[in-house]
């Protein structure tokens, strides 16, 4: 695929980062449609079949004022955005070490083109950086090295609105609007991940000395790792924390209240804490699920009895049911949406085995989809399969069940036991807990290649990843 | 016994002062009419108060003559060594074996004798199998202890469950050793 040609002049997107972590966007020039609801099935996900992967270079930005403040933003821009544009594998990044030895041009066409060629590169990214007022502005532009016509320019736009305080989210948003315009390809750049920590360790309150009890609290980090910080501080137990469509707000699972219920939170401000299923000690749920309407959350409870069901609630505490209310010598647990909310999937041990099953959102049409040894933790992607946890251990692999094909796929290489998939918006990773390292840490690898394992997590025990949506704008 | 003596002589001796001592409470009934001549206002110094007996030498307290700690213990000193003790279970198990609803039987008489406690059962599970089973796991095995207490008499309003899963494993070990003591039923006292 080549890059169609895109002129600066006169056609400027302008992108305003406000004082909040998420980009608000200001509105371009000229008529401007809404974006198109992400078609992923139109993605060529064959890396094979793609054909030619450019090669990419991309030296640090130039800074014509000099300003060692707006310097130091623009490296880490430019750091962060060859390592989100190598995290899609769209392009080739030739790595910025070979090319740091490269003689930095102060205009596109200053660019030492033949010194790229050596690399290997088909393009190299320009980026200047200037202020306005207390914001600055990338100018970045995509330069052929080679082809017929060398030095011609590919790509041209400028971003707004970045922030010195705040180079990662700058790098991230043009990350993915580049992905957008020259591969058609939804990035997750801005996405965030959801997970569940002891690193800070306290003790749980009230928990005798010589009992097992430090406390887990929920954490978020950008989709890379970045900015990892703690979203609960109830000193308890809390677990399985879920994004919303929006990407603003987490269900998740506390004891905080003595047993398990699920807790709805905004970490970004937007209202308060609530527990929309109103658990107590004869109801107790976990493992809760937005709609993708994000108007319902399903969930696991076992409303007294000795099996856990399916039940959904409207996010408002209204609309309470059990979706599997005849089944009370089974456990059907760890709910999961289709992508058009017309479906859950779940787990059911009705047959004697932990397996998968599909139903309509109304607990209808009750259908087995998978039937392996021992299947948990379904998710469903955006992509047509579901992730899920293979195998009834020791060791658990991820696994990948095509709904189109029917087939399943194990994923993970079989090093460490793997669980608790959660699937990126666009299809093309999972985060997962994996315990290849010694303790519990989050994990991404790509799909559908299980390739090009990704450490999130150091500190403490880490479990339970939630990749949020895009964030909405 | 000595001590008894003591508490009892000073009892009787505080009781006999008592008997001997000032006026008696007044009666109920109407107002006593004040005799004829008795100036209106009050007079100018009120009467001396009755004398007192001497305060009685002080006691230390005693515990108390059952030598009963549980009954004066909180839950969180309870909890510290209890007389509750958990039940244990197979892999991927919720059936109580004969140790178990013997353990069951031996909680449910501790129960009967306090029998204003209210407990709490947590079912937990080891680190094999995936966290999500676990948690429904631990609940099947908090809500196995709790029928058997159930069909022993305990009553139902007494006892909680909750399962913690895997999350909270007793032993941090990787081998059977440590699984099968992290395979549990768990009491806890949550009020007495």
């Amino acid at each position: 695929m080549t890059f169609r040609p895109t002129l600066i002049a006169g056609a400027v997107l302008g992108v305003l980062f406000a004082a909040t972590p998420l980009p608000v966007p200001l509105s371009a020039v000229g008529p401007q449609d809404p974006p198109p609801p992400q078609r992923p099935t139109q993605l060529d996900l064959s890396m094979g079949g793609r054909g030619y992967q450019p090669r990419l270079g991309l030296p640090d930005f130039v800074v014509p004022s000099g300003d060692a403040d707006l310097t130091a933003a623009a490296r880490v821009v430019a750091e962060v955005l060859w390592a989100d544009l190598d995290f899609e594998k769209e392009f080739y990044m030739i790595p910025r070490a070979d090319s740091a030895r490269i003689p930095p041009a102060a205009t596109p066409l200053a660019l030492p083109l033949q010194s790229w060629v050596q690399l290997g590169a088909d393009f190299v990214l320009f980026g200047s950086v200037r202020r306005i007022g207390d914001r600055f502005e990338v100018d970045l532009r995509s330069i052929a090295a080679r082809g017929r016509n060398p030095g011609s320019q590919e790509f041209g736009r400028q971003y707004q609105g970045c922030t010195i305080d705040n180079p990662r989210a700058c790098a991230h948003y043009i990350a993915d609007d580049f992905h957008k315009e020259t591969r058609g390809l939804d990035g997750v750049a801005q996405t965030r991940l959801a997970f569940v920590s002891n690193r800070d360790g306290a003790r749980l309150t009230g928990r005798p000395l010589n009992e097992p009890g430090n406390s887990k609290e929920i954490y978020i980090s950008d989709y890379d790792g970045a900015n990892q910080r703690r979203v609960t501080a109830n000193q308890n137990l809390n677990i399985a924390p879920n994004w919303s469509p929006d990407a603003r707000s987490l269900v998740y699972t506390s004891w905080e209240s003595g047993f398990q219920d699920i807790y709805l939170i905004h970490p970004f401000g937007g209202g308060p804490r609530s527990r929309p299923a109103a658990g107590s000690d004869r109801m107790r749920n976990m493992l809760g699920a937005w709609s993708p309407d994000a108007q319902r959350i399903a969930f696991a409870s076992n409303q007294g009895s000795e099996r856990t069901d399916i039940w959904v609630v409207n996010r408002d505490g209204t609309g309470l049911r059990n979706l599997t209310p005849n089944t009370p010598n089974w456990m059907d647990n760890r709910p999961t949406w289709s992508p058009d909310g017309t479906k859950i999937a779940f787990t059911s041990d009705r047959s004697g085995t932990n397996q998968i099953y599909m139903m309509a959102a109304d607990g209808t049409g009750v259908q087995r989809i998978i039937s392996q040894q021992h299947s948990d933790a379904p998710t469903w992607s955006p992509l047509h399969y579901i992730a899920f946890t293979l195998g009834s251990g020791p060791g658990h692999d991820i696994a990948v069940f095509d709904l189109l094909k029917g087939e399943v796929r194990v994923l993970t290489d079989g090093a460490g036991s793997n669980g608790s998939p959660s699937v990126a918006p666009n299809g093309r990773h999972i985060a997962f807990t994996t315990t290849r390292w010694g303790r519990e840490q989050i994990a991404i690898i790509d799909y559908p290649t299980g390739r090009n394992y990704r450490r999130i997590t150091q500190a403490g025990t880490n479990t339970y990843p939630s990749w949020s949506p895009v964030p909405a704008r | 016994m000595i001590r008894l003596h003591r508490w009892l002589v000073t009892f009787v001796a505080i009781a006999f002062v008592a008997a001997c001592s000032g006026n008696p409470p007044p009666a109920a009934g109407p107002d006593p009419t004040p005799f004829p001549g008795t100036p209106a206002a009050p007079p100018a110094t009120p009467p001396p108060p009755p004398s007192r007996p001497p305060e009685p030498p002080r006691v230390p307290v005693e515990p108390s003559i059952t030598a009963d700690p549980l009954a004066t213990m909180t839950p969180e000193e309870i909890n510290q060594n209890s007389p509750l003790l958990p039940v244990f279970f197979l892999y991927d198990s919720d059936q109580l074996d004969d140790a178990a609803r013997q353990v069951l039987s031996d909680n449910a008489k501790v129960l009967s004798r306090y029998a204003s406690w209210v407990i709490t059962i947590e079912g937990h599970c080891d680190e094999r199998g995936t966290p999500e089973y676990n948690l429904a796991l631990g609940d099947r095995r908090a809500l196995a202890a709790k029928n058997f207490l159930l069909s022993l008499g305990v009553q139902a309003d007494r006892i909680r469950t909750v399962s913690y899963g895997k999350e909270f494993p007793f032993d941090p070990g990787h081998d059977e050793t440590a699984w099968s003591r992290n395979r549990r039923s768990h009491f806890m006292v949550v009020s007495k």
